[in-house]
């Protein structure tokens, strides 16, 4: 056994949680597109390992595991950036919820008077 | 059939007004809601002017979202049909009679500005464009739809209890993928020619590089849908055609 195998198993058990937890409703659309692409990347990688060694002479790193690690880092980071923009909206959205709710009951205690 | 006309409405506040005035002239605005969704403007207070049952959401969560709140207030108030009438001034009040009366053979209809020759002028790119997002909504939904994304249109009784529990809230979710989750549920899906007016608000995508954007993300939601199971929210509740339930 090969541990390309090993690679392409994990590449399609990723796609499939991802076509899972679409189908539930529970990712959304949104972030799907991004999760579809680094499953169906990591796929394409695992079966054919001459792409990443061909990529990597272009770029001249001479291991191919490195660009790897480091294409694989940039997307983990991306990842977390969008997150954390995320998160950023979230809290945001909240708080202006949170105020207007409070002045609305404010105006209606008010006027209850 | 008590119906409810429901305006989602964002910073509408320059055309709102004559909006609400000309569907007065067909419905009373006591049955008319506008849905503020977390407009920066006098959207709200200009609705509540006219005489319309405005509810505000504090943020805005977009077109669906709105549409969403409007399908559980119409169950909650005991209305039997919702439909749907942008802010905009694109949708012309006299069809909405022609939508109600094609509830009877439909449960859900969506007033179509392609299906009469001629009711809408457009460019070139963009009637290819809607042809093909038309071709794949019918085979969906199993009926000619020439104007998927539509937004004028009518939520019969069934359709109602569906979409208040549940409806899409995702941009361009909200008209596509309804028709899927309708027909989906053994909702029946029609469409009707009306006229529309130009839109006085708003950029339609022009450019072939957000046009083909524009398609690739509605097939996207139209593939999505497909494989998508029954929403949470709606599984628990009976199914009009028996289908069975996803394990």
């Amino acid at each position: 056994m090969t541990p390309q195998i090993l690679a392409i198993v994990m590449a399609v058990v990723l796609l499939l949680a991802v076509i899972v937890l679409l189908r539930s409703y529970v990712l959304p659309e949104k972030y799907a597109v991004i999760w579809i692409l680094a499953a169906i990347a990591a796929i394409v990688l695992s079966a054919w390992p001459g792409l990443l060694a061909a990529v990597s002479a272009f770029f001249g790193i001479s291991s191919p595991i490195n660009l790897l690690f480091v294409g694989g880092f940039f997307v983990v980071l991306l990842l977390l950036m969008q997150v954390t923009l995320e998160l950023a909206r979230t809290r945001d959205e909240l708080r202006r919820a949170v105020q207007k709710i409070a002045l609305e009951q404010q105006e209606q205690s008010r006027s209850d008077d | 059939m008590k119906v409810l006309v429901a305006v989602p409405a964002l910073n509408e506040g320059a055309v709102l007004a004559q909006v609400l005035e000309s569907l007065a002239t067909v419905h009373p605005l006591a049955d008319v809601v506008v849905v503020d969704d977390g407009s920066s403007d006098a959207t709200a207070v200009i609705a509540r002017a006219a005489g319309a049952t405005v509810i505000s959401h504090a943020i805005n969560l977009g077109v669906g979202a709105a549409m969403g709140t409007a399908f559980k207030y119409a169950a909650r108030s005991g209305y039997d049909a919702v439909v749907q009438f942008d802010g905009d001034g694109q949708h012309r009040p006299e069809h909405i009679a022609e939508l109600v009366a094609a509830l009877d053979e439909a449960d859900v209809v969506i007033g179509s500005r392609y299906a009469k020759s001629g009711g809408y002028k457009s460019s070139a790119a963009r009637r290819g464009v809607q042809r093909l997002i038309a071709r794949v909504a019918s085979a969906y939904a199993r009926t000619r739809l020439t104007d998927a994304t539509s937004g004028f249109r009518i939520a019969g009784p069934r359709a109602l209890a569906v979409f208040a529990q549940y409806y899409p809230v995702e941009w361009l979710g909200d008209t596509v993928e309804s028709i899927v989750l309708a027909t989906r549920q053994g909702l029946r899906v029609r469409e009707l020619p009306v006229g529309m007016n130009e839109r006085v608000g708003g950029v339609p995508s022009q450019s072939v590089f957000r046009a083909t954007l524009y398609t690739g993300r509605i097939l996207f939601i139209l593939g999505l849908a497909s494989i998508r199971s029954v929403p949470p929210q709606v599984r628990g509740s009976r199914r009009p055609d028996g289908a069975k339930e996803a394990a």
